[in-house]
C-alpha cells in the first residue's frame, strides 16, 4: 500500500499566535523543513510543515501532479494554521519559496521568507533544449535519475528523504509556477527575507537577486550564507539560517523592534 | 484561490483528544463542519481534512487515485498528532471507507463510520467495472440522481461537485476491495451510523460492515428520517450526540 515515506510526514508544533507555514521544495519532503520548524517552535512559534501533493509517496504520483495541486496543499496548510494563529509567516524552500510568494498575493500574511528559490527553471542546457518537447517526451521517458545528495555536511546527505528521480511531466508545471511567481512579485508589499548560499551549485545566487529586484515590497532584505549547497535548511549553514528566519519572524510579528 | 470558498479544511483547537473528520466522494470538508463545531464545543481538537481533488475543480478528480485520498488522511493524522494524545477517526461514505482502511494501518482510539458502503452500491458500476477506465476516457462524468435529502433546504446550501467523474467509480472499487480485506483485522471500537432511508447506500451495507468487523466493541445506530448525508440532514443533532457519546465512552475506557 502506498503511504507517506518514513520521515517525510508533515508536522505541526502548537505555540503562540504567530504561525509559521513551512513549504518544502520540488521532489523533496517536509523532512528538509523539520529542523527549521523545530527551531521556530523552540522560540515559541506555532509551526506547520505541509506536504506538497504528489510528494513524499512515490515518484510516479508526480506525473499526475499539477502546479495548482501544490498551491492547494499550501492553501490547506494555511487554513489549518489560520484557525490557530492570528499572524502567519509564509516560509518556503526552493519551489516552496515560489509558492509562498505566489500565495502572499492572495492570502493575508505578515511576511515571507524565501530560501534558495529559483527565479526560473535552472539554466541546465538540457532543460533549455528540451523545454518545448518535455511533455510528449515525459510519456516515453518519465523519470530522470538524480545524482547522489550533494551536501557540505555528510550527515545532512544521509538524513535526506526525497525522490531519487526528476519526474519530467512535472517540469512544465514548475515552469508555469515560476512564471506565476514572477507575475505577482512586483505587486507584493509585505516584508520579505531572502536567503541563499553563495555556493549553491544548483540554483546560483543570481536567481535570488533577480527575485529581489523584481519584488515590490519596500521592506526586503537578503542574506548570503556560505559553505552550503542548495539545501541550506539542512547543510552546514543551517544554524545561521534558523536564526535569520526566527529573528525575521520576531521582528515582523512585533515581538522585537 | 485554488480551493473553493467554504470548501476549506478546518482545525479547531481543543483538548488532547483529536477528531479527524473525512468527507465523502465529490464532497467537501463543509459537510463535516457542523459536526466538527459540535465536537469542538465538547472540548475536543478537531481537524476536517480535504481529500485530494476535492473542493477545487471537478476535472481534478479525473487525476485522483484512491491512495491520494489515503495520503490526504495521513497528512491530517500527522498534523493532528502534533497536539493530541489520542485520535478518533470519523468519515462519511468514502470518508468512512478511508477511516476503516486507516484504522487498519495506524493507531486510532475509535472509529465512526457514517453511511459507509460495504460494496459498490451502484449496480451499473459493478457490471461495467472492467471497462470503466476505458469508458471514462470518452464519457467522463455521470450525472448525480435526485438528491435524497430529507431537508431539501440544506441541500441547496450543500457544496459538492455537480456530477460523478466515472474515474472515481474505478477508484471506489479499488478502495472497497482494500477495505473488505482489512475489516476482520480492525479491532478498535467502532460506531456505525446509517439511515434506513439512505438512497445511495442502502442500510444493509451497515449490517455487512458490522458483521465483517473484527472489533468486539461495535454498534450500529439507525436513523429514520435522513438521506445519505447524515452529518447535515434532519437528524444531525442525533448524529452529533451519538458521536460525542461514543468518544466520551471509549476515551474513558482508554485513559491516558
Amino acid at each position: 500500500m502506498r503511504q507517506i515515506l518514513k520521515g517525510g510526514e508533515p508536522f505541526f508544533f502548537p505555540g503562540d499566535e504567530v504561525g509559521c507555514l513551512l513549504t518544502h521544495g520540488f521532489t523533496a519532503t517536509p523532512q528538509e523543513m523539520r529542523g527549521l520548524g523545530e527551531h521556530l517552535a523552540s522560540q515559541g512559534r506555532t509551526v506547520l510543515g505541509v506536504r506538497l501533493s504528489g510528494h513524499a509517496t512515490d515518484v510516479r504520483d508526480m506525473t499526475r501532479s499539477r502546479w495548482q495541486d501544490w498551491i492547494a496543499s499550501v492553501e490547506d496548510g494555511y487554513q489549518l494554521l489560520e484557525d490557530y494563529c492570528s499572524k502567519i509567516v509564509l516560509i518556503g524552500f526552493s519551489t516552496g519559496g515560489a509558492i509562498s510568494l505566489y500565495l502572499a498575493h492572495t492570502l493575508p500574511t505578515i511576511g515571507v521568507v524565501v530560501i534558495s528559490t529559483p527565479h526560473e527553471l535552472p539554466s541546465d542546457p538540457r532543460i533549455r533544449l528540451l523545454r518545448p518537447i518535455i511533455r510528449p517526451l515525459s510519456i516515453f521517458y518519465p523519470f530522470n535519475p538524480k545524482g547522489p545528495p550533494d551536501f557540505y555536511d555528510p550527515e545532512a546527505a544521509k538524513a535526506r528523504v526525497q525522490y531519487n528521480h526528476y519526474p519530467l511531466r512535472a517540469v512544465p508545471e514548475l515552469d508555469t509556477l515560476f512564471l506565476k511567481m514572477q507575475e505577482v512579485l512586483p505587486l507584493l508589499k509585505v516584508p520579505v527575507l531572502f536567503l541563499h548560499s553563495k555556493n549553491d551549485r544548483f540554483i546560483p545566487p543570481e536567481h535570488m537577486n533577480a527575485n529581489f529586484d523584481l519584488l515590490g515590497s519596500v521592506d526586503k532584505s537578503r542574506i548570503l550564507v556560505e559553505r552550503s549547497n542548495h539545501i541550506i535548511t539542512c547543510d552546514t549553514a543551517r544554524e545561521q539560517v534558523f536564526k535569520a528566519v526566527s529573528d525575521f519572524a520576531e521582528r515582523i510579528s512585533g515581538k522585537r523592534e | 484561490m485554488i480551493v473553493q470558498d467554504e470548501g476549506e479544511p478546518f482545525f479547531f483547537q481543543g483538548g488532547r483528544t483529536g477528531c479527524l473528520l473525512i468527507h465523502g466522494a465529490t464532497g467537501t470538508p463543509k459537510e463535516m463542519r457542523w459536526l466538527g463545531e459540535y465536537l469542538a464545543s465538547q472540548g475536543h481538537t478537531v481537524l476536517g481534512c480535504r481529500l485530494f481533488g476535492h473542493a477545487t475543480k471537478q476535472q481534478d478528480l479525473l487525476r485522483a487515485r484512491w491512495f491520494d485520498w489515503f495520503t490526504s488522511v495521513e497528512d491530517a493524522y500527522h498534523i493532528l498528532s502534533g497536539s493530541c494524545d489520542q485520535i478518533f477517526i470519523a468519515g462519511v461514505s468514502l470518508g468512512g471507507l478511508l477511516s476503516l482502511l486507516f484504522a487498519s494501518q495506524f493507531p486510532v482510539t475509535g472509529l465512526i463510520g457514517y453511511s459507509t458502503p460495504y460494496s459498490m452500491p451502484e449496480k451499473i458500476a459493478v457490471v461495467l467495472r472492467p471497462v470503466l477506465p476505458l469508458i471514462s476516457k470518452v464519457w467522463r462524468y455521470f450525472p448525480k440522481g435526485e438528491p435524497d435529502w430529507h431537508d431539501i433546504e440544506l441541500h441547496k446550501d450543500h457544496l459538492e461537485y455537480p456530477s460523478y467523474p466515472i474515474r472515481v467509480a474505478t477508484e471506489l472499487h479499488l478502495i472497497i476491495d482494500e477495505v473488505q480485506k482489512v475489516l476482520p483485522s480492525i479491532t478498535v471500537p467502532v460506531l456505525i451510523i446509517h439511515s434506513k432511508k439512505d438512497a445511495s447506500v442502502p442500510y444493509q451495507h451497515a449490517e455487512k460492515i458490522y458483521k465483517a468487523l473484527g472489533s468486539q466493541d461495535k454498534e450500529i445506530i439507525w436513523l429514520e428520517n435522513s438521506g445519505h448525508n447524515v452529518t447535515r440532514d434532519t437528524e444531525r443533532q442525533k448524529v452529533f450526540l451519538a458521536t460525542a457519546d461514543f468518544i466520551r465512552r471509549v476515551s474513558t475506557h482508554n485513559p491516558q
